[in-house]
């Protein structure tokens, strides 16, 4: 009996390494950095790979960023990117992942944060072993990143989203704007940037914003409130909703009820296709939202920058991002600096067959 | 005599040489140094500087096996401590950001943690028939719930002085001060459960609870203590934690309850009570650290090491059972 418990441990065993070893044949494990003696004794990181960390394993968004940013970095080092998923969407389980890039000496770091400030021990002690680290998607506080990769700036998306109402609703009436949650800091900034952008200009005088409504980012809630947005404004004209979820609910409620009131603001195409159309037959005109696959291309080139010395992440430098032009740091406003990918994406009936199959 | 769980209880325990070569523990350390040996082998980067370096996030789940250890003999359990970790983490971070001084703060964090234990604990031993999972689910949510209200709107607190947290958080040569007092702990935990009367009430109580209050064991008494202690050491897990996040979310500490059950019960401690031993536990939670820290260094996918440790861990409760029915043929 003895002998079977212990042979059945070294089967246990021996299950583990292979599984290990058809996991690191599967990955991408670009990072095989022979020379692993001089890796921890300098404290300048070897040429050990360009990372890329997601939020969360499974994010079809992120999924698109990291193929993008793989590309890249395919075709300016020739070899591949170290993808990196966090167990879980949480600061906790990247926290081990950045851990583990900074064994294995990883030569720049390019990060979704999925907290500001709690990543900002490991990032430092990262930048302290010289890898140079970015974030892109969503930041960490400026201490924590040499700068960021911004998919759009807060102004460009107020400014957009608002001409696009202006358009739709012919110039005057009432709009609705249908967001995720009330704590959410990209959606609050992008609220107050279009407000901020209809006091500014006269020509927004006639829009009415009757209501911020809020859906959580859970079908189900935002298919609720775009229904009690319809029955408490019967004037209302255009809903915005700048949440992927968001648009999605709306659009569907807003199509079965055959509903004369029109929709825009930021959604996924592949989820939008069948309700964008220039006819009363589709609930959406267009809408906008900014290309991840662009997004990781972006931050590809900006870690690319920062290991090869052209920037530094100070405000004022400028680097070339190959076939995508010129780029330039900018102050971020939070103590911080960020490269601004530029204005959001619009998708409308002439290229949403195309790019409904992309992301 | 069989007992519940199905071994044998003789008065004098084997002591022999082969009986403690093949324990469940000798098996573990075996496990330990193959885990370890693979590592190096399919990692490059695999060395102690970097494991030392990376260890201390994981490491910090170990304040939790503790104490978890002692509930699993009791046969009983507690999944709201990753919540007490969240609670206390919060409440240390919002008196450091408002000038408490940073050893007040751990005393805070430590106090809350006790608190909530002794919450738990005092549910649990005055109404007995209640089951201890679904009191301290109860409690987990409500934890959590306390610690989203305290965290605020933006779900997160960032500590606006680091120098305490940043001492705790410190290393000395390359060891992190963390893996001293989780080895101080380590000691004094298996002690106390392996050579005290304390520790033999604990057995006692897991193995029959009926037996041992007719026995003269203040059964109430000592769970109400272990449920306290395990809320107390929630709160210096918190503590720790903190000094690696500085500062605390509302996502901080989820999921710890089941890591420090998981490492209990691949350490061959029984969730039905009464059996298995803390060393053990302590062994094979520093494999699980290893090999997670290894298959990390490689890149695997994040799942297919949770797929790895699960199936681990269902080895590890199926093999006793196996080779249990083994020996019961052999004797039939």
């Amino acid at each position: 009996m003895r002998k079977k418990l212990l042979s059945m441990l070294m089967c246990m065993c021996l299950t583990a390494a292979l599984l290990a070893g058809c996991g690191s044949k599967e990955d991408t494990t670009a990072s095989k950095s022979a020379d692993t003696e001089t890796a921890e004794e300098t404290t300048e990181a070897s040429n050990g790979g360009y990372a890329l960390v997601t939020k969360a394993a499974g994010n079809p968004y992120n999924e698109k960023m990291a193929e993008g940013f793989s590309d890249v970095i395919k075709e300016l080092t020739g070899t591949d990117a170290i993808i990196k998923h966090p167990q879980a969407a949480t600061a906790d389980a990247q926290i081990e992942v950045i851990n583990s890039l900074i064994s294995q000496g990883v030569s720049s770091i390019c990060i979704a944060a999925n907290d500001e400030n709690a990543l900002q021990a490991v990032l430092e002690d990262a930048m302290n072993a010289g890898i140079k680290v970015s974030c892109l998607d969503s930041k960490t506080n400026s201490d924590s990143r040499m700068t960021f990769v911004n998919q759009a700036g807060t102004k460009e998306i107020g400014t957009t989203l608002m001409e696009a109402i202006l358009d739709i609703t012919g110039g005057e009436g009432q709009f609705a704007i249908l967001s995720a949650t009330s704590q959410a800091t990209n959606q609050n900034a992008w609220i107050d940037a279009m407000k901020e952008a209809m006091e500014t200009d006269d020509k927004y005088s006639k829009l009415e914003l009757v209501e911020v409504a809020y859906g959580d980012d859970e079908p189900q809630k935002s298919t609720d409130q775009t229904q009690a947005l319809l029955s408490n404004y019967p004037d209302l004209k255009v809903i915005c909703a700048p949440t992927t979820v968001g648009i999605a609910a709306a659009a569907k409620v807003l199509q079965d009820q055959k509903s004369k009131v029109k929709l825009t603001g930021l959604g996924l195409p592949s989820e939008m296709a069948e309700y964008i159309g220039d006819d009363d037959a589709h609930s959406c005109p267009y809408m906008y939202l900014w290309n991840p696959i662009d997004v990781g291309r972006l931050g590809a080139y900006v870690s690319s920058a920062l290991v090869n010395g052209e920037i530094t992440g100070a405000a004022g430098e400028s680097f070339t991002a190959g076939d995508m032009g010129d780029y330039e740091v900018v102050d971020a406003g939070d103590g911080g600096t960020e490269v601004i990918l530029g204005a959001p994406f619009k998708f409308d009936p002439s290229n949403i067959e195309e790019w409904k199959t992309v992301y | 005599m069989a007992g519940k769980s199905g071994r044998t209880i003789s008065n004098t325990p084997d002591k022999s040489l082969k009986s403690r070569l093949l324990c469940w523990e000798s098996m573990m350390i075996l496990l330990f140094i193959l885990v370890n040996v693979l590592c190096i082998c399919i990692s490059p980067t695999y060395n102690i500087r970097n494991v030392f370096r990376e260890m201390p996030k994981y490491l910090i789940e170990m304040f939790l096996l503790f104490p978890m250890a002692y509930i699993l003999v009791l046969g009983d359990i507690d999944i709201s401590v990753g919540a007490i970790v969240c609670l206390s983490a919060t409440m240390a971070s919002i008196a450091t950001n408002n000038g408490v001084p940073f050893l007040v703060a751990a005393v805070i964090a430590i106090v809350v943690g006790m608190l909530c234990g002794l919450v738990n604990g005092c549910i649990l031993t005055m109404f007995t028939e209640l089951p201890p999972m679904i009191v301290t689910l109860a409690t987990q949510i409500i934890f959590f719930g306390i610690a989203e209200i305290a965290l605020g709107s933006g779900g997160s607190i960032s500590l606006t002085d680091t120098a305490g947290y940043k001492a705790i958080s410190a290393k000395i040569g390359m060891v992190p001060v963390v893996f001293f007092v989780v080895i101080v702990f380590a000691v004094i935990f298996t002690v106390i459960l392996s050579r005290t009367t304390f520790g033999r009430n604990v057995y006692a109580i897991g193995s029959n609870r009926v037996a041992a209050y007719y026995s003269g064991v203040p059964v109430q008494r000592i769970r109400l203590l272990i449920f306290t202690a395990t809320g107390l050491m929630a709160g210096i897990c918190a503590l720790f934690l903190t000094s690696i996040l500085y500062g605390a979310n509302t996502t901080t500490g989820k999921g710890f309850e089941m890591d420090a059950i998981a490492m209990a019960v691949f350490g061959g401690i029984s969730t039905s009570g009464g059996k298995g031993r803390l060393l053990g536990g302590i062994i094979s939670g520093f494999t699980i650290v290893c090999l997670r820290i290894g298959l990390g260094q490689i890149n695997m996918h994040p799942q297919l090491i949770l797929i790895i440790l699960g199936i681990l861990l269902i080895a590890a409760v199926l093999v006793p059972n196996i080779s249990m029915a083994f020996t019961k043929k052999k004797t039939a």
